[in-house]
């Protein structure tokens, strides 16, 4: 899957948890790019990206993304 | 020493001389005067806890030094856990020994078995849970990789005492804060008088406000069983009011001294009392903790119960607020108030709405929305309620309040004149919302009303002051 695939997908996850359907990711996006990316919604949308991509993170690397682009790197290195 | 003492007031300006003035240009000067200072302002409560302070200063600075110079990750992981372990042990000890102990006992006396008292008198120190989180937060991160280990132990140790902050919050974190000490600082002007703005208004808040409002708080919760109703409704709103007076005005008073000296502490309050839901309370609230319990223990929580999806978030909230509410005091009302405000989050988990609003309230407005003003009503009354359990000296008193306040609605409405401090309060905060940091009520109009206000502002603050000082809330704490 090249990073465009990932970031598409990944969009479409956003979207669906956030109920937000403008929501446009780029690798250098950041929690506070977009609204309602709070410490709450990003768990479901732990659960809802392992889900869609069939993976288990660690909650080490998790707790060390700080931008898009380092869950398309999580993903990639699965 | 407490900032709405009149030591205070000449404790500041000769530490504020002394480090612009003699030492102005030399940075680890200025970092050993602000120590020295911090040392002398926790000292003056009580010099003998100062050990405490310094000993969680060597701890997390050596700590941190072996967390990030070692490779081996279950060693880093075994330091973290020694230095997270060591620090709670002497938080559990001053503050949670006797809570532990006279729970025990008091659990086998219910079932008619007895055990000696084991109690023991112990002195909270003051500020034990503000710089224990705050020392904690720096191996927490060194752990986590967010944050390169210092190496030099002065500016370590300013950062952990600093004094604007030490007892009462805001909780500052390394990443913020340590940046801010090891740099060179400027005199700004209007920062400076910008600081001396905030202070006023922290002590106006403060002293006249949450002072005043205190005298009828008192009556009301000592003599609850003799009230009616509607007194009791007034005392729980005016409770509110007070420790939102009380510990807001501490934190503005250190945002606006830390900005005399050229630092800038976060914020700690954003007009929780507008907010519109719960989760919009909590990003509004004591936001130093909150963000604090926030990043170390949901956070975690929560990652490692995801599999129960929304369940497991509803317990991770659970489990947070009542750490929360623990870490305010070692009581079972403490614990139930946490409780309570973990349980008001699970609805928003259930619908899926736990996006927090924390911008402007009627931004460009006069007034709220119908719509608005009733969300910011009921959050209002739930959060009243929650601080019945707060203010009560015990659960039984706590629930006892509750039933007169069922029970007793044919009495008399009494300390009717407490409703003035709630409503300046309301009004002011309303005219201040849009930003917590400059409050407008002082930057308003041309320069000579503006100093009017603030002239007429000193003389009301001055003239509660003699009326004696009441210790913050949340120095209990």
């Amino acid at each position: 899957m090249s990073n465009e695939e990932f970031l598409a997908k990944l969009q479409v996850v956003f979207r669906q948890v956030l109920s937000d359907n403008s929501i446009v990711l780029t690798e250098n996006t950041t929690a506070k790019d977009v609204a309602g990316w709070d410490s709450l919604s990003h768990v479901m949308l732990v659960v809802e990206i392992e889900t869609a991509f069939k993976k288990r993170f660690k909650a080490r690397e998790i707790q060390n993304w700080q931008r898009v682009g380092d869950m398309i790197t999580s993903l990639q290195n699965g | 020493m407490v900032f709405t003492s009149f030591v205070f007031f000449i404790f500041l300006p000769i530490v504020f001389v002394l480090y612009w003035f003699v030492f102005q240009g030399r940075l680890r000067a200025q970092n050993l005067l602000l120590l020295v200072a911090s040392y002398f302002f926790y000292g003056w409560w009580d010099w003998r806890f100062l050990s405490l302070v310094a000993f969680s200063t060597v701890l997390d600075y050596t700590m941190g030094r072996l967390i990030g110079g070692q490779e081996d990750e279950r060693k880093r992981t075994w330091l973290l856990w020694t230095s997270l372990g060591i620090n709670l042990s002497f938080l559990g000890f001053f503050k949670y020994y006797n809570f532990f102990v006279s729970s025990w006992v008091e659990a086998w006396a219910s079932v008619g078995i007895g055990m000696p008292d084991m109690t023991l008198k112990i002195i909270l120190p003051l500020g034990i849970s503000f710089y224990t989180f705050q020392s904690m937060s720096y191996s927490l991160d060194v752990y986590k990789g967010r944050l390169e280990p210092i190496r030099d132990f002065l500016s370590f140790a300013t950062f952990v005492s600093f004094f604007p902050q030490l007892v009462a919050g805001p909780i500052e974190r390394a990443v913020h804060f340590l940046p801010q000490v090891t740099k060179p600082r400027k005199f700004e002007y209007q920062n400076g008088v910008d600081g001396v703005r905030l202070m006023l208004w922290g002590m106006f808040k403060k002293v006249v406000i949450a002072d005043n409002l205190a005298l009828y708080v008192d009556d009301i919760f000592k003599n609850y069983a003799q009230m009616s109703t509607g007194t009791l409704i007034l005392g729980a709103v005016y409770f509110t009011v007070q420790v939102y007076c009380d510990f807001s005005g501490y934190s503005d008073i250190a945002i606006g001294v830390a900005r005399l000296f050229g630092f800038d502490l976060m914020s700690n309050f954003r007009f929780p009392l507008f907010a519109r839901s719960i989760p919009e309370f909590w990003s509004r609230w004591h936001i130093s903790l909150t963000t604090w319990l926030n990043d170390y223990l949901f956070t975690p929580v929560s990652l490692s119960l995801r599999h129960m999806r929304k369940y497991g978030i509803g317990l991770a909230i659970v489990i947070t607020f009542l750490v929360s509410g623990f870490w305010h005091g070692a009581k079972w009302t403490f614990v139930v108030w946490g409780l309570v405000n973990g349980l008001l989050f699970i609805p928003y988990v259930i619908k899926g709405r736990l996006m927090q609003r924390a911008e402007v309230v009627a931004k460009g407005r006069w007034f709220p929305s119908l719509r608005e003003a009733l969300q910011i009503l009921l959050v209002f009354t739930l959060w009243t309620l929650t601080l019945i359990f707060f203010r009560a000296d015990s659960m039984g008193m706590a629930l006892g309040y509750f039933k007169t306040m069922a029970t007793q609605p044919t009495g008399s409405v009494m300390f009717k004149t407490g409703v003035v401090y709630v409503a300046l309060l309301m009004v002011l905060d309303w005219v201040n919302r849009e930003d917590e940091r400059n409050p407008k009520v002082l930057h308003m109009g041309p320069r000579g009303l503006r100093l009017a206000v603030e002239l007429v502002l000193a003389i009301i603050i001055f003239f509660n002051m003699l009326n004696g000082y009441k210790e913050f809330v949340y120095f209990d704490f």
